[in-house]
């Protein structure tokens, strides 16, 4: 750790612009289309240029008085003798980026069961057993990882319930519920819950308890009945009724905003995602998040993970995102949040709190999983990776390790500087780099290598098609811009 | 590899007055998906040999070259903003952490 320690030496010690000139300021660049770049610095700002004004801008011929001039002036691509404020403001920007780094960790996820009721092909983690005490959280372990949830210092923190089928253990969720109300009173920190249910034994009792402490719902669905339910197969094959019915009564329980869903997409999945999208609308949700099938556990053991490549889930995902484009024009509000949040970046000066687009890596800084047995995984990914018999990311245990052990742990430490995109090959002058994330729990499963080789990398290949989609969309559909800049958070 | 025996091999070649080998290096790395390098620095050029698959998708090694030849001037724009912009680069960042307790005193 000893070159984050490094100090930095006083501003006095640089030069100060010369009368006349122009210097340009640290930025990056990648290539749009075959005519154009993105021009991005180090606080997220863009500018789209073509080819002849990049060469015009790192040159120094750019005509002071023309518009391209007051853009690159504007947005802090340049400085010249009159500007030297600019500094003063782009550090006061980075340093609004970086702040989630110092607010760590916001979601806490408890797996309080690996037992489910479903035997999905692509899940990696779940098991069909009666065996409560196998693969059920004790109230002890639960104990132990809530004092470890306020120890973090950020301010807002989320409590997720996973599992399995969390559900099966809901006496120990409102254990949790109630001991970490009762814990917060002397911390006073913004407490969120959710669990992550399929829904199949939801109750009146349990939508209750929910409604009684603002607890929202997340279920998966996958599509239309036939894809749900094969994806998602269940004794009895009813999979899909039991989501719709149960995310019916929790909307009209909770209130539309507190139920939510999540899509894996497998190779079936491909030719349908307007189907998909559609199951979501005819159901009152007003947002999907079209996912790509993680390449862990045993998604890669059935060999899920490799049947489809980047190229094929792109062209999945731009007609998913055309098709939400064309519901909104139609003057439905509809959102895809993963462009949502990738727009956020762009648009937004606070970072999104989603772990996967996040540099340094947000394992740890922004989640942090605490499984049945009491060890603890630095992202669900990773605790995906154990299950599989690959514990790299595995931190330690609530049992047996403190707080700080953890999070000071050469696993944390050598990920996050293993992953600042800004000193890693090729990202380090790619002009998305403000806009994505480095997952190394990816490239160690992929590539067996947390840092990743990017040339080769389908998180960097389907983040790069992404970026230019929609950047290609923001400069030359106005319209599809205007929907994309209603999704940026106030 | 994609080095073999039925691979394509073609040489391109680099004037060392206007690119430095670092800039060609980085510049080839972003191709490692689609092909092999040999790179050779003599006094005057660099000569690299692309080992391209013989079932190389499109849009083909015509293609393929003149993208090199076009990312090894995108990345010498790079080193230029790079060098010029070190210095200020870091001012930036020790004012963003001025306040914790990382400036030298
Ligand atoms: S992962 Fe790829 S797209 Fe993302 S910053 Fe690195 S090079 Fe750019």
């Amino acid at each position: 750790m000893s070159r984050l320690g490094k100090k930095f030496r006083l501003p006095q010690a640089f030069d100060q612009a010369v009368p006349g000139q122009y210097w340009m300021l640290p930025c990056r660049f990648v290539n749009l289309d075959d005519n154009r770049y993105v021009l991005t610095n180090e606080v997220g700002e863009h500018l789209v240029v073509t080819r002849p004004q990049l060469e015009q801008f790192v040159r120094k011929t750019v005509s002071f008085h023309g518009d391209f001039y007051h853009d690159l002036k504007s947005k802090h691509f340049l400085i010249d003798d009159d500007s030297n404020v600019a500094v003063d403001l782009l550090a006061l920007k980075y340093r609004t980026k970086a702040q989630q780094i110092s607010q760590f960790t916001a979601l806490h996820l408890f797996v309080v069961s690996l037992r489910c009721d479903y035997t999905c092909q692509y899940c990696q983690v779940s098991r069909q057993t009666d065996d409560k005490l196998a693969y059920d959280m004790s109230q002890e372990t639960a104990d132990r990882a809530l004092e470890f949830v306020f120890r973090s210092p950020s301010p807002a923190i989320k409590i997720e319930f996973q599992g399995g089928e969390p559900l099966l253990n809901f006496p120990l969720i409102q254990y949790v519920v109630d001991q970490a109300k009762r814990i917060n009173e002397n911390h006073d920190k913004n407490i969120q819950f959710v669990i992550t249910t399929n829904l199949s034994l939801l109750t009146d009792d349990i939508l209750s308890f929910c409604l009684a402490h603002d607890i929202c719902l997340s279920t998966s669905l996958d599509g239309p009945q036939d894809l749900h339910n094969l994806n998602r197969p269940r004794p009895g094959r009813n999979g899909y009724q039991l989501t719709v019915e149960g995310i019916r009564k929790a909307q009209a329980v909770l209130g539309r905003d507190k139920v939510g869903a999540l899509m894996t997409t497998t190779e079936a999945s491909l030719p349908r995602v307007r189907e998909i999208i559609d199951t979501y609308l005819s159901l009152g949700m007003d947002a999907i998040f079209l996912r790509a099938l993680s390449p862990y556990g045993f998604a890669v053991k059935t060999g899920q993970a490799y049947k489809y490549d980047v190229d094929r889930w792109f062209e999945f995902y731009k007609e998913g995102l055309n098709y939400v484009l064309e519901i909104n024009r139609q003057g439905y509000p509809f959102v895809e949040l993963y462009a949502s949040m990738i727009i956020n970046k762009i648009f937004s000066p606070f970072g999104t709190g989603y772990v996967d687009l996040q540099s340094p890596s947000g394992m740890a800084i922004s989640a942090i999983v605490y499984n049945y047995d009491g060890d603890i995984y630095a992202s669900d990914e990773a605790r995906m990776l154990a299950e599989m018999g690959d514990k790299k990311f595995r931190l330690g245990s609530v049992h047996h390790d403190s707080y700080e052990d953890v999070i000071l742990s050469d696993t944390v430490l050598d990920t996050l500087e293993a992953t600042l995109s800004e000193s890693l090959p090729m990202c380090n002058d790619c002009g998305f780099l403000p806009y994505c994330g480095t997952e190394p729990v990816y490239h160690h499963a992929t590539q067996g290598d947390a840092v990743g080789h990017k040339a080769t990398s389908g998180f960097c290949s389907k983040n790069m098609k992404i970026f230019r989609y929609l950047f290609t969309l923001l400069e030359d559909d106005p319209e599809a811009r205007k929907i994309l800049l209603s999704w940026v958070r106030p | 590899m994609i080095k073999g025996a039925d691979a394509h091999h073609v040489d391109l070649s680099f004037d060392n007055n206007v690119f430095t080998l670092e800039t060609i290096k980085r510049a080839l790395y972003r191709f490692a998906d689609r092909c092999s390098f040999d790179v050779e620095s003599a006094d005057k050029q660099t000569k690299v040999t692309l080992h391209v698959p013989a079932n190389i998708a499109e849009p083909g090694i015509d293609e393929l070259c003149s993208r090199i030849r076009n990312e090894v001037l995108d990345q010498d724009l790079r080193d230029s903003i790079s060098r010029e912009t070190a210095n200020i680069r870091t001012l930036i960042l020790a004012n963003a952490f001025s306040n914790t307790g990382l400036i030298e005193s």
